[in-house]
């Protein structure tokens, strides 16, 4: 994971953020209809800020070639945006995201699955939704076939399969290439406990190999344990950038400080009701 | 998952860009023509979904238009008893296409909303989802011609080589129908009422168009209204149709009216151009709004 020292000083950066941000449209969120989307026109009128929410903004980082890099921050921080505009599944609405190299966030365990089609016909699917040149899944696909270990029911149609050998398959399917980068959301932990030891080795052996790493999580104990370097989010935000013991530490720090300013606003707030009740 | 630096995202660069109108254009048929297999395997996919768990499978493909218009020909025949001539080879020559229209345009709509979990995971350019859905609706009407084929078995006094001009017909539909289901699939991403708003105009439009009926009805109408229904793009493919396979009231199949086609060309590839920009032009915001 110290790889850094030895990539020539002239190297680009894997990962080089920008000046990101990231922002939603109110309006348009989720089973919107036609009226609600024009009352909400009518009533926000112009008002920006009613309307548009900046899920991440003025982020700059960069992830030299051997880093490994920890993201942490409280829930709705901004982090799994963060990592779905460096997969390229969101597009900035300002900055930029360069990245230098095969980019893997292993998302998509099953998600793109056709039922009737066998095991072996969604494969392909996957690589061609991934863009990965068939030739090249070809010759990947007797090792993802022995990896999900689903026996003869490869050749039988998807809808068939548990909801174990399903998982197994997509797992198999995301872990069958080696990326140069490695965007992580949560560690993974698939299937059974058999498999779940095999899937921990395959991703260890990922990470191992991949030149660039950035991990979201809320374990704060993978974060010293496999970064060397960490950022914190709040509320889109960097907060701060660092060593992972540090960065982590002032994150625990400012949890709890938030926790004992919660805390004390509930005791002032139960104190005002209670003569007022009595 | 994995993104190759092939990608759309040439270079896996992405950033905030403002991209004009032919550069849309282009990013989107590149976007088409670099992922021919994807398309082959989607197109592929919705053949096997269709008709999946039936006893005789892909024999459907055939029974299917068959069984319908058996449907119209007993109640036109029994109840409306329509003097037409080979009244059953006249209406297959316009239902066969508007089936091929309606069924593609209901399935396109939804193939991006459909697809929104892998959306939100990976990037891939959507316009393949439209695309895909439009070319298998094709495959069923290609099926749709063996049917007529059996058909015309009983109407062998009708059959022409004009026969050989349908491709020439469908590709002009296949270019306007692509261009709609373009458009509405990435409209309906935005607001659900699209579709439900495209099945009340579907059901007008077929009503509006030469299908169970000869476009010689209409001349009754004042002229006004006769003019503006000579624009629906149906009446001139289900005319130029019904022209080659089933041909007119005294005789067999002839040729069809070739400017109206042309001109309907002209004006579909101009749709299709807009529909593919504004495809690109929203495509970034599915991830966001799905």
């Amino acid at each position: 994971m110290t790889a850094a020292t030895t990539a020539p000083a002239t190297a680009l950066p894997s990962i080089d953020v920008r000046d990101l941000g990231v922002r939603y449209d109110l309006r348009l969120t989720r089973r919107t209809t036609l009226k609600g989307s024009l009352t909400s026109r009518f009533r926000n009128g112009a008002s920006d800020a009613a309307t548009h929410f900046w899920a991440l903004r003025h982020l700059s980082f960069q992830v030299p070639h051997g880093e490994s890099l920890g993201v942490i921050g409280p829930n709705g921080a901004g982090k799994s945006t963060l990592l779905l505009a460096m997969a390229g599944i969101l597009s900035p609405s300002e900055g930029s995201v360069r990245l230098h190299g095969r980019v893997s966030t292993l998302l998509t365990l099953g998600a793109g699955f056709e039922q009737e089609l066998s095991g072996r016909d969604n494969i392909d699917l996957a690589a061609a939704f991934l863009g990965i040149d068939h030739r090249e899944m070809a010759g990947l696909t007797p090792s993802i076939i022995e990896f999900a270990d689903i026996g003869a029911f490869i050749d039988a149609p998807v809808k068939t399969y548990s909801t174990g050998m399903r998982a197994r398959l997509g797992f198999s399917i995301a872990t069958a290439i080696t990326p140069d980068i490695l965007l992580l959301d949560e560690v993974l932990g698939t299937g059974d406990e058999a498999f779940r030891a095999r899937s921990k080795l395959r991703i260890q052996e990922l990470v191992d190999r991949a030149k660039a790493i950035v991990l979201v999580t809320h374990d704060l104990s993978y974060v010293t344990e496999f970064c060397n370097r960490a950022i914190l989010i709040e509320r889109g935000q960097i907060i701060h950038e660092g060593g992972p013991e540090e960065t982590v530490r002032l994150y625990q720090d400012r949890t709890r400080q938030h926790k004992l300013l919660a805390e004390a606003e509930a005791h002032r707030f139960a104190g005002a009701i209670r003569p007022a009740a009595g | 998952m994995t993104r190759t630096s092939s990608d759309a995202l040439a270079g896996g660069m992405s950033g905030v860009r403002r991209r004009g109108f032919v550069a849309l254009i282009a990013e989107g048929v590149g976007d088409l023509t670099s992922r021919r297999r994807l398309i082959r395997y989607l197109v592929g996919a919705d053949m096997k979904r269709t008709h999946a768990d039936t006893v005789i499978g892909q024999l459907w493909w055939i029974l299917d238009p068959l069984m319908q218009i058996a449907v119209f020909y007993v109640v036109f025949t029994f109840i409306f008893q329509r003097s037409t001539p080979d009244f059953l080879l006249f209406l297959f020559a316009a239902i066969l296409p508007w089936k091929w229209f309606s069924t593609t345009l209901n399935d396109a709509m939804n193939s991006v909303v459909s697809r929104q979990s892998l959306i939100r995971q990976l990037p891939f350019p959507k316009l393949v989802l439209p695309t895909s859905a439009t070319l298998a609706g094709t495959v069923s009407f290609a099926f749709g011609l063996i049917a007529l084929a059996i058909v015309f078995l009983f109407y062998l006094h009708r059959l022409t080589y004009w026969v050989l001009a349908i491709p020439l017909i469908a590709g002009v539909q296949l270019v306007f129908t692509l261009a709609i289901a373009t458009a509405l699939s990435a409209a309906n991403a935005f607001y659900r009422d699209v579709s439900n708003v495209t099945g009340h105009v579907l059901r007008l439009w077929f009503y509006l168009s030469p299908v169970l009926y000869p476009t010689e009805s209409l001349d009754s109408l004042p002229r006004g209204v006769r003019e503006v229904l000579s624009l629906n793009p149906f009446s001139i493919l289900l005319t130029s149709y019904r022209d080659v396979i089933w041909g007119s009231s005294h005789g067999a199949g002839h040729a069809p009216e070739f400017v109206g086609l042309a001109v309907l060309l002209l004006v579909s590839v101009i749709l299709l151009g807009l529909a593919i920009a504004f495809f690109k032009r929203v495509e970034p915001a599915f991830a966001r709004i799905l």
